[in-house]
């Protein structure tokens, strides 16, 4: 993150999109796009995948067992106490079951997100602009050797940048 | 077909991205208002009187409450029952229309989410007290003890209780703080003081907003949502369990579940509506929260009022049909007629058959009709609790038990206390935390609404 990178902000989800498939077809890498609210056209132009679904599920398939586990091993192994002779290994398990679940794959997702993110309390935003988180859009290309800026830099004028900038 | 407009138009007034930042957060931005202190004051007051009767309940016992051997459950009970159905609102508004991908949801989910958090510690600290030697609070969790391990009853609805109950607060309070670290960052990025800057700095996580942030937001937001959604559906039902797996006349009936559930939902929506109502005339967002959005809860309250009115009729209705004497006593000579009728009537006239105005269009127009009537409904549903709780307990199979119940000062104050927090709870929220979910009315901004002089057709 030390190198520079250059900015540049436009002003429409349009002209956005249209310098994002430009610069992804010259095989430039785009660091970063940076928008004010979820757009769905982003995230297939840059073909960006997230596995928390996947992961998800695996928390949900582990709470599962874990708060089955346990309630077996305390009212079957550890401590069966017999109480109208009913049976020990119940349905009504179902329910403690179904809200641990919830419990632990939200509780995962949560602690995923923010890992994955590597956002939490003191995180210092990465990148700070004029506008941003406001209504302009941003695409962040990161400097190195091989770069082209004049070409990229052509670009992003060409795709409707309102403004370019080095940072 | 699928891109009708049902809706209309949901933000109104042709504005821009910016426009919508800086209306949003102008009353923040402003020094808070004189009104603002006064209700702050008025509510800190209630608290004050909530902590007192705190302090009697816990260092006196729950002897100074006016229940009794027969009615065990008094106000603490109903008043628990009541705010866990109000903090129904923010998931069953903002959780279900999310998962119905229903765009209008956006102006006012905040708000809604924010009221479930602040009802749902309000509910909380009923079952807590009603425990009488709260320092003890600790045996409701399964935890290895020196007694055996004896462990909970795993299969007793008040443990259900506290693993749904507890889970429901942790999800819907952080389904609402990350829905708004993207508002909080952006209240960051415009923080001219450095305290301001630092605060919600610290509160925003550092969140930039880049597009492989969005995205992965955007698919926890729904797992969180679509998992919450089966969970408020479950905590309703369970807080019913505690009722229906006794055998109490009245009580012990299988429409309690589903009864109880739409009965939160109905409490929780006349409660956004209320909140609504006056944030919008307080704050002149009139542009955000349309007509159209206060309309469309009405005709959910609407319905949800016929199945309330569906559900008393089916219990009168199987109480008579069973042929059990207890049933038939319960409803038909302690609620219908006898000791308890006015509560009865009050409740069954408040939730069935006033919001039954709603049908004309005159009246969901009518803001000032809307108002009075949603907080009829709220009015009605604790009824609604009264009437459950407190005739059941009050005549049950023996008359020699028979015993009737009125309120101590300390339950009085008790609920007066909760009824603070919830407004120092509000007042906070209006004031430091961004009202509506901006990004998400960015989002929607251009598919629902009417823009004319924007940058964006330029470029077409």
């Amino acid at each position: 993150m030390n190198n520079t990178a250059i900015y540049g902000v436009f002003e429409s989800e349009e002209t956005l999109l249209s310098a994002i498939r430009s610069i992804r077809e010259k095989d430039i890498k785009i660091t970063d796009v940076v928008t004010p609210y979820p757009v769905e056209e982003v995230f297939e132009a840059l073909n960006l995948k997230t596995r928390i679904p996947a992961l998800a599920f695996m928390y949900g398939l582990f709470g599962l067992l874990a708060t089955f586990g346990f309630l077996y091993w305390t009212s079957v192994v550890n401590y069966p106490l017999v109480f109208g002779g009913k049976p020990q290994n119940t349905l009504s398990f179902v329910i403690v079951i179904f809200v641990m679940v919830i419990n632990i794959t939200i509780a995962s997702t949560v602690v995923t997100f923010f890992i994955t993110e590597k956002k939490g309390p003191g995180a210092v935003p990465k990148y700070e602009y004029d506008g941003m988180s406001d209504d302009k859009y941003f695409i962040i290309i990161e400097k190195d050797e091989q770069l082209d800026t004049e070409s990229v830099n052509a670009l992003l004028k060409a795709g409707g940048a309102i403004e370019i900038t080095e940072k | 077909m699928y891109n009708k407009k049902v809706r209309g138009v949901l933000i109104q007034g042709n504005k821009t991205y910016s426009q919508i930042t800086n209306e949003i957060l102008a009353p923040q931005e402003r020094k808070a208002p004189t009104w603002w202190f006064i209700a702050m004051f008025v509510s800190t007051l209630a608290m004050a009187m909530g902590l007192w009767a705190i302090y009697i309940t816990i260092s006196q016992g729950i002897g100074t409450w006016g229940v009794n051997n027969s009615i065990g459950w008094g106000w603490g009970i109903i008043n628990f029952v009541w705010w866990i159905g109000i903090g129904h609102a923010g998931t069953a508004f903002s959780i279900f229309l999310l998962i119905l991908r229903q765009k209008w949801r956006t102006s006012i989910n905040r708000a809604a989410e924010a009221m479930t958090v602040v009802a749902v510690i309000c509910a909380g600290m009923f079952p807590l007290l009603h425990m009488g030697r709260l320092w003890m609070a600790f045996f409701i969790f399964p935890y290895p003890n020196s007694r055996g391990p004896l462990w909970v009853n795993f299969n007793s609805p008040l443990f259900w209780d506290v693993v749904a109950i507890s889970t429901y607060f942790m999800a819907s309070a952080t389904f609402w703080y990350i829905g708004m670290i993207p508002d909080l960052a952006t209240v960051r990025d415009r923080a001219t003081s450095k305290i301001k800057k630092a605060i919600y700095g610290l509160m925003s996580f550092g969140w930039v907003g880049s597009a492989k942030s969005w995205l992965r937001f955007e698919t926890a937001a729904m797992i969180i949502g679509g998992l919450a959604a089966p969970l408020v559906i479950a905590v309703h039902s369970i807080v019913s369990m505690d009722f229906a797996t006794s055998v109490m006349a009245g009580w012990h009936t299988t429409v309690f579940p589903p009864y109880f559930v739409i009965g939160a939902i109905f409490s929780g929506f006349a409660m956004v509506l209320t909140l609504m109502i006056i944030i919008r005339k307080v704050f002149k967002f009139q542009d955000f929260v349309t007509d159209g959005h206060l309309d469309a809860i009405g005709r959910i309250l609407t319905f949800i009022s016929l199945i309330m009115g569906t559900a008393y009729t089916t219990e009168i209705f199987i109480a008579w049909y069973s042929g059990m004497e207890g049933e038939i006593y319960t409803f038909f000579h302690n609620r219908i007629t006898g000791d308890h009728t006015k509560a009865f009537w009050t409740m069954v006239t408040c939730n069935a058959i006033i919001p039954q105005f709603f049908w004309f269009k005159k009246v969901r127009k009518n803001l000032t009709l809307v108002f009075i009537i949603s907080i009829i409904i709220n009015i009605g549903m604790w009824f609604e609790r009264y009437v459950i709780v407190v005739t059941s307990l009050s005549k049950d199979y023996l008359p020699a038990n028979w015993a009737e119940y009125t309120p101590s000062i300390v339950e009085i104050g008790t609920y007066i206390g909760t009824l603070g927090i919830f407004g120092i709870g509000v007042l906070l929220f209006i004031r430091y935390i961004p009202m509506m979910a901006m990004s998400e009315l960015k989002m929607i901004l251009k598919g629902t609404s009417i823009i004319t002089n924007q940058k964006q057709e330029d470029h077409e």
